[in-house]
């Protein structure tokens, strides 16, 4: 039997008997079962079970294995001292920063002049730069693809067509994120600026900035990441020329399913690091609406 | 073969097994269900533009998807309902990938060296001694199949494991042949002159005067092979002056080289074509080539028909009619075959599965898939009727006509030399259509198959193509991006946890206590 139609079935009539289990409940006692949090947490523990901690256990054991299935370091040696591997996660890396730092300086200032202004219609702006992602996404960089290529860049400037791809792909997610939390920046504070004696650029830089960084955070990580593997934009606009890690993952695990989770291990690392680095693992910091 | 669609339409598509999976058992109820998995497009779907629509002028409804057909004609024969379950792959290693895990298809289509590389892994099985009856007029893949694809798949060996004994076998005893063909450049004559290719071959790739007007494969087997092509130009041609009857064993030798002693030099090959051609592309050359932006395409022969068609059927005053080339040096012959997967007798659909096969080497059938998809079939037809379809259907040519323009296709239909073939013009006899979809007997004498790489061999050309493919910085830049990351990652962790570590507290100064700051 075909293993997606067991799950789908598994989880449907898991949901229709629980279903009616409630409604049987109900019926019996004319009100529904309190639950308390660890129960009402099952469902997600399970979730996160199958399809996040098992796969990457799969991922781990395929890394520091050899094709007989032996325990082998064999995959981390030749990763570490293979210089194009590294290379890769470096061009990787440096394609994600700027990618990142060019959205950042395109989308701060849209995000807080439509956040700030007074203009009725801010909403329609806003949406039409989100607009883009309603659109499905082959179609916009093969779109991006002929432009390039009437403007006679095609084949010629392949890193910054790739860039260029993924600014345009990622725009909205660092929008986003910034413009909301600046919406929410309370309007008294910058009252209280004013009365203080701050002009204008000392509240932006006292008040504003410091502010927003939630957001700007949530937006370079929703950025920064994708923008490392999105080996599409790297393969449409850069004709295939530019090689980013997700690439390699995926031609890896056309032969080799070994190096594959290796190299797949490593960007895990990498994001790791990242998401330390912007601070993606403080609890405690109130991170308001900095997600979609 | 080879018909990729991109592969992130590949990934949004993932989810569709289970939506088909689940509309497909409310469906319709069959006696045998057949699971067949074969490469995109790559079957005809019927509809507008079909064999039966544009030949046959059916009506755009009544131009069935063949799978239709064959179901109504199953039924009919073999006096059991039947449903095939049709999936698509795009690669040959996608697939290979869902058979290792585990996926449970009965009948599979892969290239030359997948089959090779199915059967020495024990998960392919032989077809029925019954299936090669040429009595059985049932058995329409042994009656109809060319002879010349019979021969090849006849001497082609394939060494097989099982229970420990190794034993060599015939493709044939495995593989019933689909569609085959070569692989050469396509190219726009405005820019390119034929002489000119001709006397550079493989060294097109590497050609200034090319320069970012050329494309290569983004698959590491088929640029590889035109990487040998390069790199032995020479020595290929010198060969090629000299034949001899061992002519295309050596050939194919020099077409297989992937020891070590070799790939240092096809590296460096690759390297300079990398430098020199406009990009790796896997499914835009077609396109690229039809709106100008390239002048060569290294193509599979099917993509050159359908390339060629397209520049024709642009929009009036904007025609382009491309050409196709396979170098004299050699090429690469390649072919998709139908293979019953280990477990189809035990599951009790070996008899439908190999019914489909014989439903699809039926000449109407042929006919259908090959007007459908460009690519060539190998099915010749009992009384030859591919080369009707040739002549009048795809109009290649004319059944009279003056003797120079004899195109002899006789070597494919198994009849003596100079018997069977079409009167065709100079500009289809030696680069349009019919030379790409049927290529001269010297030109087919020149090709060679690419066998599949074991294991190590796979491991290590592998490395080259991702060495190749990425770029690679000096060794003192990645010491000091090293040396950058391990001071980030320290940095980050002093921030985070130095607090929390009693090495790097403040002291406080004489006199004064340190006390836990009271949380709000």
């Amino acid at each position: 039997m075909n293993i997606a139609l067991l799950i789908v079935t598994v989880v449907a009539c898991a949901l229709l008997l629980g279903g009616g289990a409630l409604l049987v409940y109900r019926l019996k006692f004319g009100r529904m079962p309190r639950f308390s949090r660890k129960t009402l947490c099952i469902p997600y523990a399970v979730f996160l079970v199958f399809f996040v901690i098992v796969p990457m256990l799969v991922i781990l054991v395929y890394a520091f294995t050899d094709r007989e299935m032996g325990f082998s370091f064999g995959n981390f040696v030749k990763f570490f001292s293979d210089p194009t591997k590294l290379s890769t996660i470096a061009y990787s890396i440096v394609i994600a920063l700027i990618t990142t730092v060019v959205c950042l300086v395109i989308a701060f200032p849209v995000a807080y002049i439509l956040a700030r202004s007074k203009m009725k219609k801010k909403s329609v702006i806003l949406m039409l730069f989100v607009l883009p992602m309603w659109i499905n996404f082959v179609l916009r960089i093969n779109a991006i693809r002929e432009l390039f290529n009437w403007m006679g860049l095609l084949g010629e400037t392949n890193y910054f067509n790739t860039v260029f791809g993924m600014v345009y792909d990622f725009l909205p997610f660092m929008i986003l994120p910034i413009y909301t939390t600046i919406m929410k920046i309370d309007e008294s504070l910058y009252e209280a600026s004013r009365d203080l004696g701050a002009n204008g650029i000392t509240t932006f830089t006292r008040v504003t900035l410091p502010l927003s960084v939630p957001g700007i955070m949530s937006g370079v990580t929703m950025v920064f990441l994708p923008s490392m593997t999105n080996y599409v934009v790297s393969d449409m606009l850069g004709n295939s020329m530019v090689t980013i890690i997700g690439k390699f993952i995926y031609e890896y695990f056309g032969s080799d399913w070994h190096m594959g989770s290796m190299v797949a291990l490593v960007l895990l690392i990498v994001v790791f690091v990242s998401t330390l680095l912007t601070g993606g693992f403080k609890s405690e910091e109130n991170v308001r609406g900095a997600n979609l | 073969m080879k018909k990729r669609i991109l592969s992130i339409l590949a990934a949004a598509l993932l989810l569709l097994p289970t939506l088909t999976a689940l509309s497909g058992c409310g469906a319709k109820n069959a006696d045998v269900v057949l699971k067949v998995y074969s490469w995109a497009e790559y079957i005809d779907e019927g509809g507008e533009g079909s064999y039966q629509n544009d030949i046959e002028e059916f009506d755009k409804k009544d131009a069935h998807h063949i799978l239709d057909d064959f179901e109504a004609w199953y039924e009919e024969a073999y006096g059991e309902s039947i449903r095939v379950d049709y999936a698509t792959f795009g690669t040959n290693e996608d697939m290979y990938n869902e058979i290792v895990l585990g996926n449970e298809y009965d009948l599979l289509c892969p290239s030359d060296y997948m089959i090779m590389k199915l059967a020495a892994e024990d998960r392919i099985v032989p077809y029925d001694e019954s299936f090669f009856d040429e009595t059985n007029p049932n058995n329409y893949y042994v009656r109809n199949v060319s002879p010349y694809i019979k021969s090849i798949f006849e001497n082609g060996t394939v060494t097989t494991q099982e229970n420990g004994i190794s034993s060599t076998h015939s493709w044939s005893e495995y593989a019933a042949g689909y569609m085959w063909g070569t692989t050469g450049f396509v190219y726009n004559p405005d820019h390119v002159d034929l002489e000119d290719l001709e006397a550079l071959g493989w060294k097109t790739f590497t050609s200034e005067k090319y320069t970012n007007k050329i494309t290569a494969k983004d698959n590491v087997r088929d640029t590889y092979f035109a990487a040998l092509g390069l790199t032995y130009q020479d020595e290929l041609l010198a060969l090629a002056e000299n034949k001899d009857e061992h002519y295309n064993e050596t050939l194919t030798e020099i077409f297989n080289r992937t020891a070590e002693e070799y790939t240092g030099d096809v590296g460096d090959t690759l390297l300079a074509m990398k430098k020199n051609i406009y990009g790796f592309e896997t499914d835009t050359g077609k396109q690229d080539m039809v709106s100008g932006k390239i002048w060569l395409n290294y193509a599979w022969s099917g993509d050159a028909v359908y390339a060629l068609n397209e520049g024709e059927d642009a929009e009036e005053g904007e025609e382009l009619y491309l050409e196709y080339f396979v170098p004299e040096a050699g090429s690469n012959l390649w072919f998709d075959g139908w293979v019953l997967t280990k477990g189809v007798e035990e599951r009790g659909t070996k008899r439908a599965a190999e019914a489909f096969v014989n439903y699809m080497s039926m000449p109407d059938s042929a006919k259908r898939n090959s007007y459908f998809i460009g690519y060539t079939s190998v099915i010749a037809g009992e009384e030859n009727e591919m080369l009707e379809f040739l002549r009048d259907d795809l109009e290649y040519g004319t059944e009279e006509g003056e003797k120079e323009d004899f195109y002899d296709l006789s070597w494919f239909f198994g009849e003596e030399n100079g018997t069977v073939g079409l009167f065709a013009d100079e500009e289809q006899r030696t680069r349009r259509q019919l030379y790409a979809q049927f290529p001269p007997q010297e030109v087919i004498e020149r090709c060679a198959v690419m066998n599949y790489f074991d294991a190590d061999t796979s491991e290590r050309i592998n490395e080259l193509w991702t060495h190749v493919k990425a770029e690679t910085l000096d060794a003192w830049a990645i010491a000091v991006l090293c040396v950058a990351v391990v001071a980030i990652v320290l940095f980050v962790l002093y921030v985070k946890f130095g607090a929390k570590i009693d090495f790097f507290r403040k002291k406080p100064k004489k006199g004064y206590e340190l006390v836990e700051r009271r949380k709000a």
